[in-house]
């Protein structure tokens, strides 16, 4: 099912189709991080967990009103569509334009709340004064309690960072590419310190701002949501590995609550700019996100998942089943005994089973029947658990096999067999009556036991 | 074998398990049912909700297994199940005998009747979870906003708490289509249910301004895909289609 066209002329409707148009390649539409109630006077609240509105037709999902502020851009970006050079209608909102389209949309539970970000219109500070102005309209004259992201703008002024981090959920600095020669190359207005300088600006506010929560427990929240980033994958020639390897310093040195990842498509057309006639690399793109979980919740260092002399994912398997059959010393788990990080290492087995098998097998002997309840999917996990000394078939644990098996017809196993998996099946030609009728079955019949 | 047979509300399911502990019955040979369908060599106790009864069920409840798994144990009760009286029963009641540390409730998942229980209360709470997303008001009358929906579980009372606090200013009406049940919230007030008031369903009269609104969203919907990741699959899987029947973006 589509969205349907729909006519009529309202100049706030046209400028929202193209700012919203201009907004759809940054990734994040998350509304997560931040848990906060209503005091009964100002409009909206914020849930932990997030809460999604609508999915659009390519399956991401509209949480937040995903607008820029204007897609008038100084700088010349190659693979941007609003670069400079590009011949494209443009617009810019005034603040009260976004207030109360927030606000209505709002009201109406379209959106979960705002996320701003913006071209760069005359200097980098003054764009940036203009999202300031327009938040803490929100914020302030409207009481607009609910979740709101704005874009730090490289370049300006850092009090105005900070004044954006009180008034936002969550802040968050495009990398764009993962590395500085990548940037060079593609983006001449923009530098690799640049970027780092407000990131770091806004790890070290979120820092303080957690000693002074400690303190004064009503102090301000600065950016209580966490930074994020983004970075725009298959654009330049960097390696998986070299990618991860970002990922996982922005994490550790920047401490990101997310590093977004967003598969190119090439808008532009420009020559220095790869063509892609598959379209855009999405399987790349899930593959780096499901290793950036793996970073984040099930204990993974990126050396473990790929090195320098494997520097891409694997296609036909996820980076833990790639991981898994690479250290099948590590297995078989037992699923009665085995501590928690063993569990969370197994295929098919995520956080929430892991926790749910660990509570679970305090009370009772788990069996495969009880892991299936439990959200595992054996399908994948059963290579490598055991249950009270017991596989689920007899499987091999070979390298070789497990591969063959994961990508492959995967009901294969449950014959105990490598060999004939299937066949057409047929009314007329049953295998089983080619033999000559046996004596026994004679009398077998005869007596109706058939 | 003794069978209570309980309404199927919340207060109804709660007394019925009072009444089962109140006659000290075995719970091996006890079950709350919620039709009188009648067994074979069982006797049948007709249980009618009692208020007092049932806040003192709940008062336990909370006190012993906490806050979030009493929600779950609320969740699993207002899934659309003929079992889920019993399964929510025989949960209490083991978690009751086994004096479960509040948040373990639902930890013994190999169990049959805590796993059934555990299932309900994850379908309906994600079916919440989906609506608290999905629902979309229009303004009709007086600034008055209008919402109707058609969960397969009865999450009308988890909706209208989730928007209380979110829009506490607003006049606003939510209808369960399916239920015939009505959630209204007057501006600065507190929330309350109404059944089955049929002439009470507010014609749609949009306004210019409402009609603008709409479309601005559908464009905005339109907009912010991106062609070259059309993928209607997993839109299909992230958005089920009936849900698609009460959102503007669709229709």
């Amino acid at each position: 099912m589509q969205y349907l066209a729909g006519g009529g002329e309202d100049p706030l409707k046209g400028k929202l189709e193209i700012l919203a148009s201009a907004a759809k390649y940054d990734v994040a539409c998350t509304s997560s991080g931040t848990d906060r109630h209503n005091d009964g006077t100002g409009t909206g609240n914020c849930f932990a967990a997030g809460i999604c509105h609508s999915f659009s037709s390519d399956g991401r999902c509209i949480s937040l009103l995903k607008i820029l502020f204007t897609n008038e851009c100084i700088y010349d970006c190659k693979y941007c569509i609003n670069r400079a050079s590009n011949d494209v209608p443009r617009a810019a909102f005034t603040p009260e334009e976004v207030v109360r389209l927030t606000l209505e949309f709002y009201r109406r539970n379209y959106i979960e709340g705002l996320f701003l970000s913006s071209g760069i219109i005359g200097n980098p500070s003054l764009t940036m004064e203009l999202l300031c102005r327009t938040v803490w309209l929100l914020r302030n004259r409207y009481q607009f309690n609910g979740y709101v992201h704005v874009k730090a703008i490289p370049g300006a002024d850092p009090e105005l960072i900070r004044a954006a981090g009180f008034l936002a959920d969550r802040m968050s600095v495009n990398l764009e590419l993962p590395t500085a020669e990548g940037l060079r190359a593609l983006a001449p207005g923009k530098h690799r310190k640049n970027i780092l300088t407000p990131m770091r600006q806004i790890q070290t506010g979120i820092r303080e701002n957690q000693s002074d929560l400690v303190v004064y427990r009503n102090a301000p929240r600065f950016v209580g949501g966490g930074q994020a980033t983004q970075m725009i994958i298959g654009a330049t020639p960097e390696n998986d590995w070299q990618i991860l390897q970002v990922t996982e310093s922005l994490y550790q040195k920047f401490e990101l609550k997310r590093v977004f990842y967003s598969a190119f498509v090439n808008v532009t057309g420009d020559r220095a700019l790869p063509s892609l006639p598959g379209g855009p690399p999405l399987l790349r793109e899930h593959r780096l996100y499901q290793a950036d979980w793996l970073l984040r919740f099930y204990g993974f260092q990126a050396s473990e998942l790929l090195d320098e002399s494997r520097p891409f994912f694997n296609v036909m398997l996820d980076p833990k089943e790639d991981w898994a059959v690479r250290h099948l010393e590590q297995f078989p788990v037992e699923i009665r005994r085995a501590p928690l990080e063993r569990l969370l290492r197994v295929p098919g087995i995520g956080v929430k089973s892991a926790r749910r098998i660990v509570a679970a097998r305090r009370n009772a002997d788990l069996t495969f029947q009880d892991l299936k309840k439990i959200g595992v999917v054996l399908k994948r996990a059963l290579y490598f658990i055991t249950c009270g000394g017991k596989m689920m078939y007899p499987v091999k644990l070979e390298e070789d096999y497990i591969v063959r098996n994961l990508t492959d017809v995967r009901e294969r196993v449950r014959f105990g067999s490598d060999g004939m998996t299937y066949r057409q099946m047929s009314l007329f030609d049953d295998g089983r009556f080619t033999g000559a009728v046996s004596a026994a079955e004679q009398r077998q019949a005869a007596a109706g036991q058939f | 074998m003794t069978v209570y047979v309980c309404e199927d509300s919340l207060e109804g399911i709660f007394t019925g398990i009072y009444r089962a502990y109140e006659e000290k019955r075995d719970r091996a040979d006890t079950m709350l049912s919620l039709e009188d369908e009648p067994m074979l060599f069982a006797e049948h106790v007709k249980v009618g909700p009692d208020r007092s009864r049932a806040a003192k069920v709940i008062r336990t409840l909370e006190r012993r297994f906490g806050q979030e798994d009493y929600l779950s144990l609320c969740m699993a009760l207002a899934a659309d199940d003929p079992g889920k009286a019993q399964a929510v029963y025989k949960t209490v009641a083991r978690g009751l005998e086994r004096n479960s540390a509040p948040g373990h409730l639902f930890d013994d998942l190999a169990d049959g009747d805590v796993h059934r229980a555990f299932s309900l209360a994850r379908g309906a709470s994600r079916e919440f979870h989906h609506l608290q997303g999905f629902v979309r008001f229009q303004e009709v009358e007086d600034k008055v906003l209008y919402s109707a929906i058609g969960p397969k579980n009865n999450v009308l009372t988890f909706l209208m708490a989730h928007f209380a606090d979110r829009l506490p200013r607003e006049n606003f009406v939510l209808f369960d289509d399916k239920r015939k049940l009505f959630g209204i919230h007057p501006a600065g007030g507190s929330w309350y249910l109404l059944q089955g008031e049929e002439d009470l369903k507010p014609r749609p009269c949009p306004s210019e301004e409402e009609e603008r609104y709409q479309e601005a969203f559908r464009g905005f919907c339109r907009a912010i895909a991106i062609r070259e990741r059309y993928n209607p699959q997993l839109q299909r899987n992230l958005l089920p289609l009936r849900f698609r029947e009460y959102m503007l973006e669709f229709q």
